[in-house]
Order: C-alpha cells, then structure tokens, then sequence
C-alpha cells in the first residue's frame, strides 16, 4: 500500500514555500556573486520534484516561477513555464534518486538549475531583455545555476517530502517503491 | 479529512499521477501570460497584478534591504584586500590628495550640509523632483534594476529620470503603489541621450552586458579624451540636460572605424539604502530646445574644446541659476 498526503506532509510543503518566497524577495536581491543571482523559485521547484509526486512538482513549480515573474523585471510567464517542464522532466528522471541530499539527488537538482537558468538566459536574449548571448550563459546564467544549487543543499537536506514521513525503509537499486510502509 | 486517508490501493505514489495534464494546462497559461504582458504596454492587467505583488512583498524587501546594509561594509573590505598593487598604490596617492584637501573642504562641508539641508537636494540641480531611497536591487541576475520606497501614491510615473546627488542612475519602468522599479543607466537595455561636455559632441550612452557603460555614434572627427565629462543631452526628452552621467574612461578607434569606442565610467552608483530623487517633471530650460536639437544633427561631432569652454563661462555667467551643475562640471574639468 502507498500513502496520499497528510496535514505533515502539506504543512511541510507550505513551510518551505513561504521560506523561499520570503528569502526570493527579500535575500536574493542582495546577493550577487559574479553576476548570478540565487533563485530560491528554482530551488522550490527543484525539492519539491525531488520529493514529491510529478502532479504537485509541476503545480509548485507553476506558482514558484509566477511568483518570480511577478517580484523580478522579467518578463511575465516565462520562469512559470520554464519551472513548470523543468519540475515536469525532473519528477519523472529523478525517480530512483529519492528525496534528501545524495549525491545523485544533487546531480539531478545542479542539471535542472542549469538547464532552467540557461535557457531562461537564452530566451530573455530572444525576448530583447538581455543583449549578449555570453552575459545571459555564462555571466548570468551559470553562475545563477552554481550558487543556486549550492544553496540548495540544505533545503534538500531539510526537506524530505511525503516520502519521508513514510518511509520505513531506503530504496536500494533504484527502486521506486519508497512510499510503503 | 479521514485520518486513514493516506493509504491507498497504489503502490507507487510517484506513479500515481504522471502530471501530463497540469502540465499541459500550466505550460498553456504560462504562454498566455508572456503573450499578453508582452503585447500590453507598460499598462495593462498583468502589469497591475506585478504592481499588486511589489506593494505586498515591499515590507519584505525592506526587512531584507535593512537587513543587508551592514553586509555591504564587508562586501567592500572584501573588493579591498583582493585590490591590486597598481590599484593600492592609486589609492595611497589619491590618499595623500585627499588628505591635505581635508582641512580646507571640511569648512566648506559644514557649509554645504547646512545648506543642503536648507535646500534640499532638488534645488541643487534645480529640479521638480521628489527625493526617494533605494530599498532593493534585483532580484533577478538578466536586469540591472533597483527598487524604490515610493510608487504610484506619491506620483511616481513609468519613464521618470532618476539621479543621487552624483548624476544620473537611472529611470523607473515600472510602479507599484508605493515602490517603483528603476533601470539603472547600467542596464544593457538603457540608453541616454549624451554629450561630451567639454565639447559637446552627441551620443547615445549605452549599458553593457557586464555593468559598464559605453557612449556610442561619437564620431572619430569628435574631440574626445580621457576624463571628459559626459552629460546628459535633453535630446531624447526624458532626462533633463546638463546632468552628469560619467567620466570617459578610454577612447579608442580602430583604423577605417566611423565611431571611437568610448567607455565610460559611470558618475553615480546606486547603492542600498541611498537617497535618490525622482524628475517628476522638467522645466523648459531643462528640454533641449529646437535650437539645440538642430545644432545636434548638424554637428553631431561637437565644436573645439576652447570655444566650448567660452561658451560655457558665458552662460554661467548669464544664467548662474539655471546651470549650476553645467558651471560645476566645467570647473571642476579646468
């Protein structure tokens, strides 16, 4: 037998959402290392795909990157639609990585900042808001990707997810039956 | 809610919903968004939904601007001791300048505290403006952007110039009801009408990719030279002229090259917590005239150095009031 969610569960999820809603607005903006920026929406996103179902990834990741739309000047949708497939791909690939910090957890997470924070990069230069491709790869968006997923470390040590509260045993050999009890 | 809720006849809870159809849904809403925010203007719903968001989360970014403040002292020890030789010892002797500079100028600061005080930073420019204090910087890494304590409340409007006591920083593009978006100079989207002060040759000062500024179509018949003043033109309507931008930092031109490569060091920084004013409108002195405009496109190079110079010292002493940062500027440069 598997589990649905429980209040634990969802006021775990919320937790962690307001956190980096309020680190997105008001730590963010202060931090820039060689031109990138942590993006507490991708890291959101990305523990929460990590942990959780592929339903709630993509609806996480959907009001995650609205939200950095809507406290960035960038345009409006873009992050939303980026998070949204990025959490999308990352749920279904990341299937015998477990939630938690591991190695191959962190793989997948530093792969989907990556490829989020590039063709965010790439696609704010067709839209007209960045004028250098070599500023909106590397200048911006690599370095946004690295300290984002450094910084991801300890929301991933931090947050488990469902599967957490449920598990009783660790999933070995990339098995994906993590939820039973 | 049943309490037993959580088991169910599934094995696998990742397996139980694939996501396809929130997917599908979101990823249609999310092109919607970006469709109608990029065909809507500067005005439109979702522009007032951002709006909406700002005024919401501006208590936040206060927290978080008051709370890094003090972190930026550290930031700037830290740029200090990863210095170089060359840099330092600059620095040691601007030190020694500045140092005999001290005794004279700390008379003449009390002076000047007394009557900033007294007058406001506005009148020091003699501008119509409203004095607001940057509050965050942003949050996004593609935009080179800083956010202000008043918005639309206090009168703010998209495309108002915003300048410190410096020179210019930029221009609000967005506002919320009580925090506006500035655009710095800085930001590769931004362009400034300019001139080179001393001889008044026009260009367009262009943000770059990596921060720094660069004036462009400056014609290689134009004087330019190192340490010129750039200021702002009036021409394009948008910021009032005289105002200074920056200083030329180098000037090269390759051969067979129209324009010189003119990089430019930018006058004012926006730093957090930084008093800043806000143009809310200019004066007929502050547009450029149909004169000027024709003498632009007619001389888009500018005069000699000399004759400019006497023109300018003409007008300082014709109009003393209305071109204070002009005598400023022009003082300082002889």
């Amino acid at each position: 037998m598997a589990y649905m969610d429980t209040p634990q569960t969802s006021r775990s999820l919320a937790m962690l959402a307001i956190v980096c809603c309020v680190l997105q607005v008001a730590l963010a903006p202060q931090i820039s290392v060689f031109g990138g920026r942590i993006n507490f929406m991708l890291i959101l996103a990305g523990v929460v795909a990590l942990s959780e179902d592929a339903q709630k990834a993509v609806i996480t990741a959907f009001f995650a990157g609205l939200f950095y739309d809507l406290t960035a000047a960038v345009p409006v949708g873009l992050m939303s639609l980026l998070l949204s497939v990025g959490a999308f791909v990352l749920a279904h690939a990341s299937g015998s990585a477990g939630s938690g910090l591991s190695p191959l957890s962190m793989q997948f997470f530093s792969v989907f900042a990556l490829a989020v924070s590039l063709i965010n990069g790439v696609a704010l230069m067709i839209l007209g808001s960045e004028g250098s491709i070599v500023a909106a790869l590397f200048s911006h968006g690599l370095t946004s990707a690295i300290i984002t997923s450094i910084v991801a470390i300890p929301f991933m040590m931090l947050y488990r997810g469902s599967e957490a509260t449920h598990r009783s045993f660790s999933s070995r050999g990339g098995s994906r039956f993590k939820g039973i009890r | 809610m049943p309490k037993n809720k959580r088991y169910s006849s599934s094995l696998n809870n990742r397996k139980q919903s694939t996501g396809g159809g929130p997917l599908i849904v979101f990823c249609i809403i999310s092109v919607l968004l970006l469709t109608f925010y990029i065909r809507e203007g500067e005005t439109g719903p979702i522009h007032a939904v951002r709006s909406g968001v700002t005024t919401i989360t501006s208590p936040i970014r206060f927290l978080g601007g008051a709370i890094a403040t003090p972190f930026d002292a550290l930031g700037n020890a830290f740029t200090n001791l990863t210095a170089s030789q060359e840099t330092l010892d600059e620095l040691k002797a601007q030190n020694a300048e500045l140092t005999a500079r001290v005794a004279e100028l700390s008379e003449a600061d009390a002076s000047a505290k007394r009557l900033e005080e007294l007058l406001g930073l506005r009148s020091t420019y003699n501008l119509q403006s409203t004095a607001a204090r940057i509050v965050g910087a942003s949050s996004d890494a593609w935009s080179q952007t800083v956010t202000i304590d008043k918005g639309s409340v206090d009168g703010m409007e998209p495309n108002m110039p915003v300048c410190n006591s410096a020179g210019v920083i930029g221009q609000i593009i967005e506002v919320g009801a009580n925090t506006s978006t500035v655009r710095l100079i800085t930001d590769e989207n931004s362009g400034v009408s300019a001139m080179v002060q001393a001889t008044r040759a026009q260009g367009m000062l262009q943000g770059q990719p990596d921060g720094t500024l660069r004036l462009e179509y400056i014609t290689t018949d134009s004087d330019v030279q190192e340490g010129d003043i750039i200021v702002t033109s009036g021409i394009g309507g948008v910021y009032p002229k005289g105002l200074p931008l920056g200083t030329v930092t180098s000037v090269t031109s390759a051969s067979n090259d129209i324009y010189y490569t003119v990089m430019v060091s930018a006058a004012a920084s926006a730093e957090n917590n930084e008093e800043v004013l806000v143009i809310t409108s200019l004066t007929d002195e502050q547009v450029a005239s149909d004169d000027d405009v024709a003498a632009a496109n007619d001389a888009p190079q500018g005069g000699s150095r000399d004759a400019q110079t006497q023109d300018d010292a003409s007008s300082d002493t014709s109009d003393d009031d209305s071109d204070t940062q002009d005598s400023d500027g022009t003082g300082e440069e002889e």
